[in-house]
């Protein structure tokens, strides 16, 4: 059996930790320093799941600003994604679900999982329970992340590579 | 002497790579080599023939998507890529865009750097991405600080009211003897005094965390009214100092000059700033305090006679817990109080020197839609 590749595109606005989640997923590293990404990056991870092997092409999009706009065109052919919010910023979330809606009238129903990073910054955390419970009312995949200490990190991605292979 | 061919290392030069793609779909390095590519993919510029490009760098792979079906026509066209990133082993990146070209029945991939300076393009928005992380940051700490400053100042207020209270008993039940009136009469005004820099502190933080609504129109106050009514309040203080305020309309005395707005608010407004005109106004000399109707909105100004605001003051004027260079003992949120609320019903409000010499303190306010 060959190896199934699926593409699977991070989304969220500048400054949320895309390039860091990837970076310890993929190479289990974390810097503190912030660079920008233009464009995308692409980087790939192969896992094993349930004795079949996938690749996961991961597609690093630059975040959206007033500087920097976000590309439809880099979604195609998108099998799934991680929605990133920070949840230091408040605005980050309002930002990944705009992005969310906008994936949708791209792609379709696709997998997703929402995650709501910098979890270890408790003392800057700016989600409030009433954000947590609308989020859950929609029955989406959500988790708290860190990529700064690891936390849940790779286990969004598995998530996605779960639901991503067939039965 | 010239000649009428291109040198061939001309596009190599402009670091741009050329490639050719073959029926097999496979693609042939033309020409001279870019630098760049081969510090990235040293094999095809050794090999140069049966080359995949979509192999080395994945994002063509996506690319090539939108170029196929340009490649599979005669006509000459062409269509740029976005951006995309690589990184080399070393941790470089390296910012990089494709351009899938038709001409003369050839199937080309042009690989180059983005047409704007990358570097500069990254260190621009590195900058506008910091310095908007670092305003977030600032705005977040100086809320949490006016959260820290508003409960000391509502803690504060309790204790200071019942020594208002206190005083106030000693004075109206007669229980000092009469030599102690003076000073109970002194700590009575300065906790007064207190309590009124304390309301408008809180006054101003409770403006502030309300959401600007439109006002209720149907209600306008009357200006005319209002600036009638306070400066008759003042009189009596006005006239120790041997001030008199005086009014300017446009209509005479019985027009009206309804605006948007909120009375006790407004009244709170023109006080502060009647008040202020006062407390600078020289002995023996005049406040003016002039309505002008300008159509859509109706401006208020007041002047006074006094020293007026030096230059490099002025820019600070309407923020919050700034003092005049005179500091004398106000709060400094007065102005900003005028300014928010000025500003929350859809007007503006300003400072400029006055012919009379001094200060002349302003704002406009829209006039109610009917």
């Amino acid at each position: 059996m060959g190896i199934m590749r699926k593409k699977i595109c991070m989304l969220g606005t500048f400054a949320v930790g895309k390039t860091s989640l990837v970076a310890r997923f993929v190479h289990g590293i974390f810097s503190e320093k912030y660079m920008t990404t233009i464009g995308v990056k692409i980087d790939k991870k192969s896992l094993d799941h349930d004795g079949r092997p996938i690749e996961l092409l991961l597609w690093d999009l630059n975040g959206e600003d007033r500087f920097q706009k976000f590309s439809e065109s880099y979604l195609r052919g998108t099998d799934a994604y991680l929605l990133v919010a920070d949840g230091t910023r408040k605005p980050t979330l309002d930002a990944a679900m705009n992005l969310h809606k906008r994936a949708q009238a791209t792609l379709g129903e696709v997998p997703f999982v929402l995650l709501l990073n910098k979890v270890d910054l408790v003392d800057e955390w700016e989600l409030e329970d009433e954000d947590w419970t609308h989020l859950q009312a929609r029955g989406w995949t959500i988790l708290q992340t860190s990529a700064k200490t690891g936390t849940r990190v790779d286990e969004a991605f598995h998530i996605l590579a779960q639901q991503l292979v067939p039965p | 002497m010239t000649s009428s061919t291109l040198p061939s290392g001309l596009l190599a030069s402009l670091d741009v790579a050329v490639l050719e793609r073959a029926e097999d779909h496979s693609f042939t390095l033309l020409g001279k080599a870019p630098p760049w590519l081969r510090h990235l993919w040293p094999a095809a510029v050794a090999t140069r023939e049966h080359l995949h490009p979509e192999a080395r760098f994945i994002f063509l792979e996506h690319f090539f998507d939108e170029a196929l079906p340009l490649w599979n026509q005669d006509e000459a066209s062409a269509t740029p890529s976005e951006m995309w990133t690589e990184v080399d082993a070393t941790g470089q990146e390296w910012l990089l865009e494709a351009t899938a070209l038709k001409l003369e029945g050839r199937s080309l991939l042009l690989l180059k750097f983005p047409t704007v300076a990358p570097e500069n393009y990254r260190e621009v928005l590195q900058q506008s991405r910091e310095l908007s992380l670092e305003h977030y940051r600032l705005r977040k700490e100086i809320d949490r600080r006016e959260v820290l400053l508003h409960c000391i100042v509502h803690d504060l207020s309790t204790p200071l009211a019942a020594i208002n209270g206190s005083l106030r008993m000693l004075l109206d039940d007669a229980l000092v003897p009469e030599e102690g009136d003076p000073l109970v009469q002194i700590g009575l005004r300065q906790t007064d005094k207190m309590r009124g820099m304390m309301r408008e502190m809180l006054e101003a933080f409770a403006r502030q965390a309300q959401p600007r609504q439109q006002p209720d129109t149907d209600e306008a106050p009357d200006l005319a009214a209002a600036v009638q009514e306070l400066t008759i309040g003042l009189t009596p203080s006005a006239t120790l100092k041997g001030v008199q305020y005086r009014i300017e309309t446009e209509g005479g005395s019985n027009h009206r000059w309804p605006v948007v707005g909120e009375a006790t608010r407004l009244e709170r407004v023109l006080f502060n700033l009647l008040e202020n005109a006062l407390r600078h106004a020289p002995v023996d000399s005049e406040v003016v305090v002039r309505l002008t109707d300008e159509g859509q909105s109706i401006r208020c100004s007041v002047e006074d006679a006094g020293k007026g605001v030096p230059k490099n003051e002025e820019y600070r004027l309407f923020r919050k817990f700034v003092q005049g260079s005179g500091k004398n003992g106000q709060v400094g949120l007065g102005l900003y109080f005028c300014r928010i609320t000025i500003e929350g019903w859809g007007g503006s409000i300003g400072y400029n020197p006055s012919p009379m010499g001094g200060a002349c303190f302003w704002f406009r306010l829209p006039k109610p839609t009917v």
